[in-house]
């Protein structure tokens, strides 16, 4: 992407009140983002931690900003809660002499099909796709989001490239259950992927638990968090699985965030 | 551009500013030394030279537990953080006391617009939505308890902006408060609740 120096970009992320982990990665891909220096400034805001996006404004010197939803799929945070507390008129919002961009959310860029393949392949070297199960695991039930469907539809794409044995949508909370992985698995290697924005409780204990890799109920894994990514491989029920952590973690995420913002530009370039 | 806050950072800082929060600065030989204000003295500190070693600094108490009100009285004391100048000091103060720097100067300029409770709830929706029902009592006791346990100055009242406005020496960046905060809110919600409960 050309520099742009004299514009803004400002990342928004969930966050969490309860653990830092949430907001790890937009952290990160800000600081990253912020050092390749594409940007005159980068920032990030959220909707549960500090800076909110009440706040974020007062953060920003230039005029021109990019505004890039760091999550999973469009829905009630990024069609109401984000414009509403950025005070956002629509894709393009101008201000007190401020031109604001709402670009679309990073789990709609084309490339997330290749962050997948890349943390899959990552998480099971020298494993043959071919005689693998891959398993791209979603939240469910969220009836205001769409992340089951940005969830099938990157599972649709995977399997399209012909290079898994099998591609399978789970989630959590609804069928197909990832808790079942071992019924609905055809393949003697299983790479299980969530397909979340960061790390936080649900990968670090309520999958690992659904999967079997950890014994007892859901907080089990508190005491070793990372360290449930780091056992791989897992033999458990006659296969040979390999758990990644959250996909938004990936450091070229970055490099989707800052896709959306072309994304933008080639729409409004006009 | 139509402001620069690193500009204004530096001019306070070289005019003598030494105080934002729990943060004592400093000028030194290499730029600009960041403590915690109760450290002052002390040869013992872990030394930091990079900004963005404040984040980690920030995320947890003495304790260990996660601080996700960064205005809370729980910095952990026993660092010191070397910066340059001052583009790195307003990137490490992002992490101490994220949007201060600039939210001050927005007050600085007359930009900063207060919110009062009652509009900041009237904008909730989902799980949110039930705080309007909030009763001024029980924001009342939610603000006198919670918000003590906040470093920030209150520029808003449940209906009214908060009259008293905020005295600060020419040496400390004030920390404002412009609006409530979703942790106030999660507050609310859970009172909210409680009070809608049937009997």
């Amino acid at each position: 992407m050309s520099p742009k120096p004299d514009s803004a970009l400002v990342i928004i992320g969930h966050g969490s009140t309860v653990n830092p982990d949430s907001s790890a990665p937009t952290f990160d891909h800000t600081e990253a983002l912020r050092a390749r220096g594409v940007f005159g400034e980068v920032h990030c805001a959220f909707w549960k931690e500090e800076p909110s996006c009440r706040q974020v404004w007062h953060m920003v010197d230039r005029d021109d900003i990019y505004v890039v939803p760091n999550f999973i799929s469009e829905g009630y945070f990024t069609k109401t809660v984000i414009p509403r507390e950025l005070e956002l008129d629509g894709t393009v919002t101008r201000r007190g002499g401020r031109v604001i961009k709402y670009c679309e959310p990073v789990g709609n860029d084309a490339r997330m099909t290749e962050l997948l393949l890349r943390r899959a392949a990552e998480i099971a070297p020298g494993v043959d796709p071919a005689q693998t199960s891959l398993f791209i695991v979603g939240h469910g039930t969220n009836l205001n989001d769409n992340s089951a469907a940005a969830a099938k539809r990157e599972v649709a794409r995977i399997r399209e490239s012909g290079l898994y044995g099998e591609v399978l949508n789970a989630y959590m909370e609804e069928e197909p259950l990832i808790a079942k992985w071992d019924q609905v698995a055809t393949q003697p290697n299983v790479v299980v992927v969530p397909f979340f924005i960061s790390d936080g409780l649900h990968s670090y204990e309520d999958i690992p638990v659904l999967l079997g890799i950890v014994g007892g109920s859901a907080g089990a894994a508190s005491a070793s968090a990372q360290e449930v990514f780091q056992r791989n491989p897992y033999r458990l029920r006659g296969r040979t699985l390999f758990y990644a952590s959250a996909i938004g973690t990936e450091p070229l995420f970055a490099d989707v965030i800052l896709g959306q913002v072309a994304a933008f530009d080639a729409v409004h370039a006009a | 551009m139509s402001r620069d806050l690193t500009k204004a950072l530096s001019d306070w800082l070289v005019r003598g500013g030494e105080r934002i929060g729990q943060i004592a600065l400093a000028p030194v030989r290499e730029g600009w030394e960041l403590r915690h204000s109760d450290d002052a003295g002390r040869t013992d500190l872990a030394l930091h030279l990079r900004p963005e070693a404040a984040r980690d600094l920030a995320n947890f108490d003495a304790q260990g537990n996660f601080r996700p009100l960064k205005t809370a009285p729980t910095l952990v004391r026993g660092w010191r953080l070397v910066l340059p100048e001052a583009t790195a000091v307003r990137r490490a103060l992002d992490y101490f006391y994220p949007a201060m720097t600039g939210v001050w100067l927005s007050h600085q300029g007359g930009e900063l617009v207060p919110v009062i409770l009652r509009e900041t709830l009237a904008r909730q929706s989902g799980m949110y939505r039930v705080t309007q029902k909030l009763t001024d009592a029980d924001a009342r006791q939610l603000i006198d308890g919670f918000c003590a346990g906040c470093l920030k100055h209150r520029l808003w009242e449940i209906a009214t902006h908060n009259p008293q406005p905020p005295a600060f020496a020419q040496d400390t960046l004030p920390l404002l408060c412009h609006e409530a905060c979703n942790l106030l809110i999660a507050k609310a919600r859970e009172v909210a609740k409680q009070a809608d409960r049937p009997a």
